[in-house]
């Protein structure tokens, strides 16, 4: 098994294509997706004791010892060294640079010929084709020219170029692993250690061994490695990966702590609260891996071009040698052939998306964000409506008290009676008004003889009197009493969306609870900011019309519809898929999983479950929704970067392609041009990482970011508010 | 050939400087448990391959010289010089960066050789660990290689003057009269180990400065001065000089 899983390489982290080198490193087996990540790799983790490292370094600098001897005295017999009363030693220099350049050859060329030869033996002709029969080509020409003594031989363009193409590769690679360097953690989560305390002593043990109940150590600066609770020490952490927040939060005795997260400021003692690889810092992780060993579509057409293309060129460079050959001598027009033949590999080209989204996965991965495949980014780019569901997306997802209507009681007095009941019960709206005496101070009625009725509501007795909280079936089935002037109320309250419970006691119906969902405080600036970057927003909600209609006034959606069924959901997105092409589709991933993924883009905000099992290609953390808009402008760069890298590969290739056909570029230097295009693409795509973060702050609505933990917490449940209360 | 003994001479004084870097490297690669001359073949690849390096490296810079020269072309027609405007100005950008080298061997500039060394030398010298335990025979000479191309002042400052020489023969001359003097330091260092005290080691790199600052202050005046100029020339192109 390797390390990193069978499809990224273990150099740069990209997608292991046709290209793939298998080599032993540290006695582990590592896979490469090319030759310059074999020998970064090797020159970077290979110990000195590892016989390959050794051997490929020792190759390489045998290569160059000899290329560069070629070169030396090629470099003098081209200044005329050897001229005039010396010019005898001419045949003897060239046999001389046969024999040097013939190991040089082997050494160098020999993974170019290896790769060429496994490939064509499964029918494909890569680029590593192309170097070899141009090297070849020289080569075979110069032994030729060697023997027949005439002036000019070649051995140092062969030698050369392999040479150039070598250390290209290399330094591209390098490249590519700085780039990949932030994906590094996120794919190293499981097989991490953790330190485990165990009656006293300390041990290493990875991640994936570390289960429920076990005291883990964690020092400043390191990754929290499980969920836990801290039972010793005083820190900050950041938990940007899970929250998409970077900012500090206070840890003391007590406080929960989050895998994933990074320890800043003091040494933890931590109690694992479950099994290392449950953690969502572990299944981020899973899913990133996933991800990244995906094709999108622009890759698939790349890797299609770069394989017509390879056959192309081979043409090509047949019929420059051929046109130039009755122009000029022989060598030289092979020379214009190798030329042609070496600066049109492909590479950039393939290069051109995998890094670009690679990167930008692993950007959103560090802030909670995750991406089922690099095709999700390129569609959310290219998105120009993007349709809310409400509940759970837009709102809350949890109801609030947000009015009372009385009839003979007050407020306070419905609420502690409610409450006593409504706490001996699990119901989400019973939750509410808990919360909801709670926050106005008032003791809950003690009530006993509490049971629930399925369906209907719950009955208990309170100081000698019986009392119901339910909805008007139960009413009417006790019999009580109910006046039509609340009755009204709560069947107009009822129309309208709201959900309302009927309180009350002695025979007699005394309050009717309306409760309802309210949209998040993020929701409106966020709607703002997408509707600032140029898209379409629109709310598909399978709520009530009423309902739907209040809250797309509050968050400022214009276009609405609400009574829908999922297929009508589904419906409504195709129509929309007529005039805006993409269309991206968010919901909270537990009711509209099939919406979510008929749509172009579906976008679920906050679930839990795991992504192998989502139907939505684009995971936000709980609580994310604010982070859409930085999401969304990623995917647009991370476009854009591809477009960018295929029009630099493409028009470097073009020009370089052009000037080698008419004759213009030296073989060498058409190397030269080669290894650099790669460098490019490396670096325009390394623009990537510098992105800056999500920034809550911006948005109007937000909570301060030095609010303590604990009341962040408290108001992640709803809070009757006063004014609402005071309507009855 | 006075200029290919200072040369010489500068290498053989400067390399006391490179025990450093690259002298410690060549205590590293050790002895042989063959034997001696086993010991002696290992420490010789290991220098024939550095000096490769720097051949190349001065046929390349003096290459590169041609061409600049070459593709100028431009005549000074009232000097009616053997130098045209390009070499001049050739020489006056190697000896400058001559001189700069040779200050720094006197402690001076130290900003800029921290600028010369940094780059990239860590990871080539870091990669280079490995080579050193190889049982290899062909390994001494791969580490040579690399060594060749570890970023160092002296060679900076000796291909700079190949450069001015704007051809490859003597080019690849003077980083050979450079790399032969380097031998005897490194081939000791590898034989012996520590050998010269710390006093005599800051007395060579004095002496390779001074040798390097002659260099350097020739080198400029060849650029500059019109008169200068055919006695510069042929000292440096002139083999029996």
């Amino acid at each position: 098994m390797t390390k990193r899983g069978d499809h990224l390489c273990s150099h740069c982290l990209l997608p292991i294509g046709l290209r793939a080198m298998q080599r032993t490193v540290n006695g582990e087996e590592c896979a490469f997706c090319c030759y310059g990540c074999c020998i970064a790799f090797l020159v970077k983790h290979g110990q000195s004791e590892e016989w390959e490292a050794a051997r490929l370094l020792i190759r390489l600098g045998v290569g160059a010892f000899l290329t560069m001897n070629i070169m030396l005295i090629s470099l003098l017999l081209y200044a005329g060294t050897f001229s005039g009363a010396d010019a005898w030693l001419v045949p003897w220099i060239h046999l001389l640079l046969w024999i040097f350049a013939t190991p040089a050859l082997v050494i160098l060329g020999e993974p170019y010929l290896r790769e060429t030869w496994t490939q064509a033996a499964q029918g494909r002709v890569t680029s590593s084709a192309l170097v070899v029969l141009g090297v070849g080509a020289a080569y075979a020409y110069s032994i030729f020219a060697t023997i027949e003594r005439s002036e000019q031989v070649y051995f140092d363009t062969a030698t050369m170029v392999l040479m150039l193409f070598t250390i290209g590769s290399y330094i591209e690679a390098a490249g590519r692993a700085k780039a990949a360097r932030d994906l590094e953690p996120l794919l190293a989560a499981e097989s991490e250690c953790a330190t485990v305390v165990d009656e006293g002593s300390e041990t290493r043990r990875p991640v994936r061994d570390i289960g429920a109940g076990m005291l883990v150590r964690v020092r400043p600066g390191e990754r929290v490695p499980v969920d836990g609770v801290v039972l010793e020490g005083l820190s900050h952490t950041d938990e940007a990966v899970i929250t998409g927040e970077s900012r500090q939060v206070a840890k003391r005795v007590g406080s929960a702590v989050i895998a994933g997260s990074i320890n800043l400021d003091g040494p933890l003692l931590i109690q694992s609260s479950g099994a290392g690889s449950a953690t969502r810092w572990a299944q981020i992780c899973r899913s990133v891996r996933d991800a990244l060993s995906r094709r999108s579509p622009i890759q698939r057409i790349a890797d299609r071009v770069v394989g017509v293309s390879v056959p192309f060129v081979l043409i090509l460079g047949g019929l420059t040698v051929a046109y130039w050959a009755q122009l000029m001598p022989f060598d030289q027009a092979l020379l214009v052939g190798l030329a042609v033949l070496v600066v049109a590999c492909p590479c950039a080209v393939g290069l051109a998306a995998p890094l670009a989204t690679s990167l930008g996965i692993g950007r959103l991965a560090r802030c909670g964000c995750l991406v089922r495949d690099p095709g999700t980014l390129e569609a959310l780019a290219r998105t120009r409506l993007l349709a809310f569901d409400k509940t759970g997306t837009l709102t809350s997802g949890r109801s609030r008290i947000v009015g009372i209507e009385s009839d003979g009681a007050g407020t306070d007095e419905v609420l502690a009676r409610a409450a006593g009941l409504e706490r001996h019960s699990e119901h989400g709206l019973a939750h509410a008004i808990t919360m909801a005496a709670a926050a106005r101070g008032l003791e809950p009625v003690v009530t006993s003889d509490v049971r629930a009725v399925p369906g209907r509501g719950i009955l208990g007795n309170a100081d000698g009197q019986s009392m119901a909280a339910g909805n008007s079936a139960l009413m009417s089935d006790l019999g009580w009493w109910l006046a039509p002037a609340l009755r009204e109320r709560a069947r107009s309250l009822e129309a309208s969306g709201h959900s309302v419970i009927y309180v009350g006691w002695a025979g007699r119906v005394h309050a009717v609870l309306s409760l309802d969902d309210t949209p998040l405080p993020e929701a409106h600036s966020t709607i703002e900011e997408l509707r600032s970057l140029g898209l379409h927003v629109t709310l598909l909600t399978g709520d009530l019309a009423p309902a739907a209609r209040r809250v797309a006034a509050v968050v400022g959606i214009e276009d609405m519809q609400a009574c829908l069924s999922p297929e009508a959901k589904r419906a409504a997105l195709d129509q929309y898929r007529q005039s805006y092409e993409v269309v991206a589709m968010v919901g909270d991933g537990l009711n509209d999983g099939p919406v979510l993924a008929d749509a172009d883009v579906g976008i679920a905000v906050g679930s839990a479950t795991d992504l192998a099992r989502e139907t939505a290609s684009l995971v936000l953390p709980p609580g994310g929704l604010w982070m859409l808009p930085w999401v969304i402008a990623v995917a647009s760069m991370v476009r854009k970067t591809i477009l960018t890298n295929l029009m630099w590969a493409f028009g470097y290739n073009l020009v370089a392609l052009t000037l080698a056909v008419l004759g213009l570029l030296q073989p060498v230097l058409a190397a030269a041009v080669m290894a650099s295009s790669s460098l490019l693409l490396v670096v325009n795509s390394l623009r990537l990482s510098r992105l800056p973060d999500p920034a809550p702050s911006a948005l109007p609505g937000r909570l301060p970011s030095a609010e303590p933990d604990s009341v962040r917490r408290a108001l992640g449940v709803p809070v009757m508010s006063g004014p609402a209360i005071e309507r009855g | 050939m006075t200029y290919y003994l200072v040369i010489f001479a500068a290498g053989f004084a400067g390399s006391f400087h490179c025990r450093g870097m690259c002298g410690g490297f060549a205590c590293a690669l050790g002895r042989d448990p063959r034997g001696r001359t086993a010991t002696v073949e290992r420490h010789l690849l290991y220098n024939v391959g550095r000096l490769t390096t720097y051949c190349f490296l001065g046929a390349v810079a003096g290459a590169l010289g041609e061409v600049l020269c070459t593709s100028q072309g431009l005549k000074i027609p009232v000097l009616n010089g053997p130098l045209d405007t390009a070499q001049r100005f050739l020489a006056i950008a190697a000896g400058l960066l001559m001189i700069v080298m040779a200050l720094q061997f006197f402690g001076l500039l130290q900003g800029f050789h921290r600028v010369a060394v940094g780059f990239g030398g860590s990871t080539l010298a870091a990669s280079l660990r490995n080579l050193l335990k190889s049982e290899s025979p062909a390994a001494p000479i791969a580490f040579g290689v690399f060594n060749g191309f570890l970023p160092c002042p002296l060679v900076y400052a000796f291909a700079a003057q190949a450069a001015s020489t704007a051809a490859p023969l003597p080019g690849v001359l003077i980083m050979l009269a450079f790399g032969l003097g380097t031998f005897p330091a490194m081939l000791m260092m590898g034989g012996v180990g520590q050998v010269l005290t710390p006093v005599w080691r800051q007395r060579g790199v004095w002496l390779a400065g001074s040798f390097i600052l002659l260099l350097g202050l020739i080198t400029l005046g060849r650029g500059v001065l019109p008169f200068a100029a055919h006695v510069g020339h042929a000292w440096a192109t002139g083999p029996g000089g």
